[in-house]
């Protein structure tokens, strides 16, 4: 009798011993972003966690990924299989490219987890990103990332300082007449008036290129510097290009000789830093100046209500952005920023049900793009946001969070900003090869070769540092030396059979 | 001094044409090595309105020590990531020279059987690295270095390049004899190594000691790997580092990333500020300098001369 007992009390303890270990905490789930500027998380993580507790069932952590940081960091995760990160940021241009880690089997594949607990999510984001989302990847066509609406459109434009315009006796109106090959007169008077030391085009080189030439990148392409284009039709882009749907050597066109004739002639004039045509000079320069506005004519890739923030509003002179095209959503923008669940997450459904809450829900996409009420920011008489100090230790990438369309509208922005910000994006149209995305891997050392050789000339010869006329041809016998015939045929056959 | 004396000094010395060469060779080689640094200097107390309109210059526009006022307002992240590359170097350096002298003495005593098993285990490693990723992994997930000290320091604390110096060390300056003669005098392994043998490899081990130091005191590229949310236990240059290559990263991206790269650009320190911070990481480890230098030119001449 004492042994059953014993044994029923012995029993008894393991059973509560086992029910207080189920009992215990929530699972911890493991979200890295990027390009955050982040010190102080713990106000936000607490007030996040007490609000995710039931409706998730997890608790939350967050790598807050710097912009440096962030591609060794993402790709040593997934490549290891570390079991610590759940969710991570990916994209069309992170080293833990979309398309690729998708194929490779790095993300887990979410159709049947958005069946089931995304119906919020679908609801909360327009069709078109999901469309962009669904690709082949390990397991089959699906969606392997969570796409976040945000800017999804690429819009590129003039960055115009009207007041200096107007002081040479220009309306805006006048200048949106001109075009690239015209501003020779604008930037003649410019130095006149401001001096030699003043230099009025202040450009992106390889921005710029894009914008005189009609190019769109191609996605898959080789990293920083872009060898394919395809072409815009700059008066509908949403219709088949002047060059049908092709994709060419960019740097072998007739249009990009003579872009590159004109930017030479302006460069000889002494309109450009010669700075901006040296790649670890050239963003610094263009940064930095942008914010003293000692400049005429620049480039900017547009994004909706830019000339809102501080960026803009610290420059001490009325600034406008003349755009080139209407928006137009390509593969690279439509996939600019997602977030895609790891396959060596312990926890893949927690975590997706966070991101469907994440992408949803105004209060928790608020509290951890935009920290905590009364600590990070306050509301103003209107409603409407305005940022501490505080905000200062608490500033994540806002675009690489998910849905901004659901966030409050700031202060500097004004009342129903975002309400415009989807309404612009939502009309951008699509070019017809989007979803493109060129895999490369059977050419992987062509490009290889094709990257640095256009390292070598691309910049300098957007810029006009350059010749043309001695360094193009140059530079065109270089990239056919490295395979460029190969690396064009390559994309071709692949859009070809992608476009049906 | 007598004049035979005199002529023998001048008949070994160089004519004086060539030694206004090699002065002047070494004293341009001297100013190589001290003016980047002067240069670094001078930049961190350059204004950012003068590095803005004429660039990096010796002659800046205008002065100001504003960098140095925003370094000292990071407050506790700035300091608490100077203590800790102090605690990772003097660490790191102690327990590394310690494994590096236990591990290549008795790869220097012929009568250890299983040495040339042992030589070669490490020499091994020195040309076959196992990569990034299964690195990672072992280090992360199997010993779990991650978010502690013992990850910025663990991977640094076997060289086996150091270990063939401080072998190569023991062989040409400690002689067999000296070994026996103390095994005779009835001194135990302990003795024969601590009180014997040490003594004599003091240059090598200060040689070793500064290499190592050196190596702990740059090191950023294990914060990286290794340091994810624990940002309490990172060194100053990693700080640096992250700074660096954010500016780089934007810099790179901008065209990808449009409106919002402009925005983060903000937020990067200025110029001066990078340079501040250098001249932060710099001083201490150029006054330790002095205090190995003694100890690496004795080991440079030992052994040279005699009888």
């Amino acid at each position: 009798m004492k042994k059953i007992l014993s044994i029923v009390l012995a029993l008894a303890l393991l059973l509560t011993a086992m029910s207080f270990a189920l009992a215990e905490e929530l699972p911890t789930i493991t979200i890295m972003f990027h390009g955050s500027n982040v010190t102080d998380d713990s106000a936000v993580l607490e007030a996040v966690n007490a609000y995710i507790a039931d409706k998730v069932g997890a608790k939350l952590e967050v790598v807050w990924g710097t912009w440096g940081d962030f591609d060794d960091k993402a790709t040593n995760a997934l490549l290891s299989g570390d079991t610590g990160i759940d969710m991570v940021f990916t994209c069309s241009w992170s080293a833990d490219e979309y398309n690729t880690y998708a194929k490779n089997g790095y993300f887990v594949k979410l159709d049947d987890l958005i069946a089931e607990y995304g119906a919020d999510l679908v609801a909360a984001i327009p069709e078109s990103l999901m469309q962009a989302a669904t690709i082949e990847g390990a397991e089959g066509m699906g969606i392997y990332a969570v796409n976040g609406f945000k800017d999804t459109a690429t819009q590129n434009t003039w960055d115009v300082n009207v007041t200096l315009l107007n002081e040479l006796g220009y309306t805006l109106d006048d200048f949106k007449a001109m075009s690239f090959y015209d501003f020779g007169e604008l930037f003649a008077k410019a130095k006149e008036l401001k001096g030699d030391a003043f230099y009025p085009f202040l450009v992106e080189p390889m921005v710029l290129e894009r914008m005189v030439t009609g190019s769109i990148i191609v996605a898959g392409d080789s990293g920083s510097t872009n060898l394919l284009s395809l072409y815009l039709n700059q008066d509908d882009v949403s219709a088949e290009g002047p060059e049908g749907n092709v994709i060419l050597n960019k740097f072998a066109t007739d249009e990009y000789r003579k872009f590159v004739d004109k930017m030479r002639e302006y460069y000889e004039a002494g309109y450009v830093d010669p700075s901006l045509a040296v790649a670890e000079t050239s963003n610094d320069t263009r940064t930095n100046t942008q914010k003293t506005g000692e400049y005429l004519i620049g480039t900017q890739s547009y994004a909706f209500g830019y000339e809102y923030s501080a960026d803009v509003l610290d420059r001490g002179i009325e600034v406008a952005f003349v755009p080139c095209t209407d928006p137009y959503v390509d593969t690279t923008a439509s996939q600019g920023a997602m977030v895609a669940i790891s396959t060596a997450s312990e926890h893949p459904v927690e975590s997706f049900k966070f991101l469907a809450l994440l992408n949803s829900d105004p209060t928790l996409m608020t509290l951890l793009n935009y920290g905590v009420e009364g600590i990070h920011y306050n509301l103003n008489a209107d409603g409407l946001v305005e940022f501490t100090d505080e905000r200062a230790n608490y500033s994540p990438w806002t675009n690489g969070m998910g849905n901004v369309t659901i966030l409050p509208d700031t202060a500097a922005e004004g009342a129903g900003f975002r309400e415009s910000f989807k309404a612009y994006y939502a009309g951008a149209k699509a070019i017809p090869a989007l979803g493109y995305v060129f895999d490369n891997a059977e050419v992987a050392n062509e490009m290889a070769a094709l990257g640095t050789v256009a390292a070598q000339y691309a910049l300098a010869l957007d810029a006009g540092a350059l010749d043309p006329e001695t360094t193009l041809p140059d530079f065109l016998a270089a990239l056919d030396a490295a395979g460029m015939q190969t690396y064009l045929d390559a994309a071709n056959a692949q859009l070809a059979a992608y476009l049906g | 001094m007598n004049k035979q004396q005199k002529n023998q000094v001048a008949l070994n010395a160089f004519g004086p044409g060539a030694q206004a060469l090699f002065h002047i060779v070494l004293g341009l080689f001297a100013l190589a090595c001290i003016v980047p640094f002067l240069f670094v200097i001078i930049i961190s107390f350059t204004s950012e309105d003068s590095i803005r309109q004429i660039g990096y210059s010796f002659m800046p526009l205008s002065w100001s020590t504003q960098a140095y006022s925003y370094v000292f307002q990071l407050g506790d992240a700035l300091w608490r990531s100077y203590f800790n590359s102090f605690l990772i170097t003097v660490v790191g350096t102690v327990l590394s020279v310690a494994i590096c002298v236990l591990y290549s003495y008795p790869l220097y005593r012929k009568d250890f059987k299983y040495r040339n098993f042992f030589n070669f285990l490490s020499f091994f490693t020195m040309i076959f690295g196992g990569g990034l990723v299964p690195t990672f992994v072992v280090c992360k997930t199997l010993l779990g270095l991650s978010d502690n000290y013992a990850a910025l320091i663990v991977p640094l604390l076997f060289s086996p390049f150091n270990v063939i110096v401080m072998r190569t060390f023991f062989q040409t300056t400690v002689p067999r004899e000296l070994i026996e003669a103390s095994t005779i005098d009835g001194a135990g392994e302990y003795r024969t190594l601590l009180q014997i043998v040490l003594p004599v490899v003091k240059p090598g081990i200060a040689t070793i000691a500064l290499l190592n130091a050196l190596a702990f005191w740059n090191e950023w590229f294990l914060s990286l790997l290794y340091i994810t949310k624990n940002m309490n236990v990172i060194p100053l240059q990693y700080l640096l580092m992250r700074m660096q290559r954010n500016a780089d990263f934007l810099a790179k991206n901008s065209a990808m990333l449009g409106a919002d790269a402009a925005q983060a650009a903000r937020n990067l320190p200025s110029q001066s500020l990078k340079m501040a911070l250098v001249v932060f990481i710099v001083v201490p480890i150029a006054c330790a300098y002095p205090f190995f230098q003694r100890y690496v030119v004795a080991g440079l001449t030992v052994g040279s001369v005699k009888g």
